[in-house]
């Protein structure tokens, strides 16, 4: 027993030799201190799979597609940028886990936020547990921002009440006798597709537009034909839905079935997507969305990220991808201005700082945020017209002039 | 009370869509006591399936019934026969739990590769439009779907109460050692028996694909709305999962244009609950459950 105990005692300390020496000729080891090599790690958690799958992936592409062209240029700082992904699955639980591990055991040097407020309030609070600033692409509910983030910043051109500003605008400013007096709001349980049609909601009430039917549906519901008969039996002049994609065309189809034909229709997120026209057919035509990011407009790098996009990965860019290039954007900005990019505190701290008082130029618009991470400009208004998307809202950035009231669907 | 009267028609008319998207779900479990996760994922996988027709071929969604309902039968009996009379009897419903779980990711993986997470939809002209019988809209896609669902059934009842399969299928589920003394085959039922249940699949799929635009992970929603239909309606009964459903339906749609959307959903699982409480062997199977 005694002889064995040697035997592994001396085998232990020959083992602790080793590895001493062969530290010593790790390549590495040669360079000075505080000068970090190797790759900048980004470490991002996203819903690959599971309910919000679709978005993840766009976001993603988007992450890719901006790290691809910092890397054609040399990288960050004259670093590699490598992307580290997780898949959380959607799930708020795992959302946790995945930046805890990213940050201690792969030692990233910054994280980037997933898709959906849901999953960005527990990926942010650990974040913020450990000094990291959080860009993230989509998390844009009221809740969001009362958790009192320090370090967090929502890359997109508005918060989701105020996506249909400059509808509640062009809608109060209508001639008295054009002007919709009711209206009704049917909203997916989220906070984010709640804000949206709250927002306008809001908005709307206060200047005397009577709400008539004001729905929420939980993520179950898989039938909107009895919450059409509840809008049905108001007839309101105005529809408006805090959706997602299945439920926005859910609530047409069944709008048309029960036959309720508001002069103006507009619904959050799903018009937006690729998918929205094939799945209602000629219905799309004068439905109204608040969109972040549009394919045509010039805004910096935009026709480079849609180009580069098509190239990677076929098909078209969509706000999704847009949304992540846009959370690249800031980082890189930010990093190239204060010249670091480690975990550290000092670093995160520079960060923090120069994001809140800068403003950037990204592929959504000049951006810039409030106190609590907020970012201070609005959403376009976008209109399916002759089958084709186009730009109605704001004026200065308009495609075509908004259709009201709408066609028959 | 219009109101009312549009809420209990579409009520009743959803209803029998869960009927169907319900029933191979208790012909498992009273056949081989097998809770099986994956049927909402085969009903998506069949939804997909007709999507492909529908696209490819340029028909209507229904033509690809006669493709996938014998698909979903021969896969029906592969599983069964192949993964499902493997696992240990002394604790089938909980490792056919996990193995129909298993399942499901499986299909929910491959869809997600063949067809990538966008969403598809298939949208006819008819499924837009409605019937207005004195002020009551009666959505066109909901008359088919109840249609579909009710000539299912029936064919689904006919086999089971007057074809030689169903007799042997019964006594099985009945008394398998029995059974099999009279000279049947059980194994083979019982694989027969699973590939109608996954058939049924196959056509409540294609009736969803017309109703409601789909993504990989899609299933997952239904599951626990079909579980709670067949718990009230008494595991094992296909009569007792159809009444149960159409009851589900209609409370599900009075609720919603009564109350609101959050409790219409909630409606199922208070369902269960009283079930689970005051009758655990469902409302509509009673006895009978363990016979049918």
């Amino acid at each position: 027993m005694a002889r064995v105990r040697k035997a592994l005692t001396i085998f232990s300390i020959c083992a602790l030799g080793l590895t001493a020496c062969a530290k010593t000729d790790e390549p590495g080891a040669a360079q000075s201190p505080g000068q970090q090599q190797g790759p900048v790690k980004i470490g991002i958690s996203l819903p690959l799979t599971g309910d919000f799958s679709e978005p993840g992936k766009g976001i993603q592409e988007g992450y890719k597609v901006w790290a691809d062209q910092v890397n054609a240029k040399g990288g960050l700082l004259g670093r590699k940028v490598e992307l580290i992904f997780r898949d959380d699955a959607s799930d708020p639980n795992r959302v946790s886990s995945d930046y805890e591990s990213l940050i201690t055991q792969d030692k990233v040097n910054l994280v980037f936020g997933p898709f959906s407020s849901r999953l960005v309030i527990p990926a942010a609070k650990v974040a913020e547990s450990y000094n990291m600033v959080f860009i993230e692409p989509a998390g844009a509910a009221a809740e969001v921002f009362e958790q009192g983030f320090k370090r967090l910043f929502y890359a997109a051109p508005a918060i989701a009440d105020d996506h249909y500003n400059y509808l509640a605008d062009y809608i109060t400013k209508l001639p008295a006798d054009q002007r919709p007096k009711t209206a009704a709001y049917a909203s997916l349980d989220d906070p984010f597709a709640q804000g949206t049609a709250y927002g306008l909601r809001d908005k709307l009430a206060a200047a005397g537009i009577k709400t008539v039917v004001d729905e929420v549906y939980p993520p179950e519901t898989t039938d909107f034909a009895p919450i059409a008969a509840k809008i049905a039996a108001a007839k309101p002049d105005l529809v408006v839905g805090g959706t997602q994609f299945e439920d926005s065309v859910g609530l047409v189809r069944a709008l048309q079935e029960l036959k309720v034909q508001p002069k103006l229709a507009a619904f959050s997120t799903g018009p937006t997507l690729a998918e929205f026209p094939a799945a209602v057919k000629g219905a799309a035509e004068h439905i109204l969305s608040p969109v972040g990011w549009s394919a045509v407009s010039t805004f910096t790098g935009n026709q480079e990220m849609v180009k580069r996009y098509k190239e990677l990965f076929g098909g078209e860019a969509n706000e999704d991808a847009a949304n992540g290039y846009t959370v690249g954007q800031i980082a890189e900005a930010a990093v190239n201005a204060v010249k670091c990019v480690d975990p550290t505190k000092e670093c995160q701290d520079k960060l923090t700082e120069h994001i809140r008082q800068a403003t950037f130029e990204t592929v959504v618009g000049p951006l810039s945020f409030d106190d609590k991470g907020r970012p201070e400009q609005a959403h376009m208004i976008q209109q399916y017209v002759k089958g084709k998307i186009e730009i109605v809202l704001p004026e200065q950035a308009k495609t075509t002039g908004i259709v009201y009231p709408k066609q028959e669907w | 009370m219009n109101l009312l009267l549009q809420g209990l028609a579409l009520g009743v008319l959803t209803g029998g869509l869960y009927a169907l998207l319900a029933s191979g779900l208790s012909l498992y479990f009273g056949v081989m006591r097998v809770v099986m996760v994956a049927h909402p994922a085969f009903l998506f996988l069949a939804a997909y399936l007709t999507y492909t027709v529908h696209t490819t071929l340029g028909v209507d969604p229904f033509l690809a019934l006669p493709l996938t309902v014998p698909l979903f039968f021969a896969l029906g009996v592969a599983v069964q026969r192949l993964l499902i009379a493997r696992l240990a009897p002394e604790n089938l419903a909980m490792m056919s739990v996990l193995l129909t779980f298993g399942i499901a990711l499986t299909i929910e993986g491959l869809l997600g590769t063949f067809y990538t997470g966008s969403y598809k939809s298939v949208s006819m002209e008819y499924a837009t439009r409605s019937l207005t019988i004195g002020g009551v809209h009666l959505p066109y896609d909901k008359i088919i779907a109840f249609g579909v669902a009710a000539l299912t059934l029936a064919v689904l009842f006919a086999v089971l109460v007057k074809s030689r399969f169903g007799q042997a299928l019964r006594a099985t589920i009945q008394h398998r050692e029995a059974a099999r003394l009279v000279g049947i085959q059980t194994e083979r039922v019982a694989g027969y028996g699973f590939g109608v249940g996954l058939a049924t699949a196959a056509v409540g799929g294609t009736v969803l694909a017309l109703i409601t635009p789909f993504f990989p992970a899609s299933h997952w929603v239904w599951i626990g709305k079909l579980m709670a239909i067949i718990v009230v309606g008494g595991l094992g009964s296909v009569v007792g999962a159809a009444l149960a459903a159409i009851l589900l339906g209609t409370v599900e749609g009075l609720v919603l244009v009564a109350v609101d959307a959050t409790w219409a959903t909630m409606m199922f699982y208070v369902f269960l609950f009283l079930t689970l409480l005051a009758r655990p062997q469902g409302f509509f199977g009673g006895r009978l459950a363990h016979r049918f």
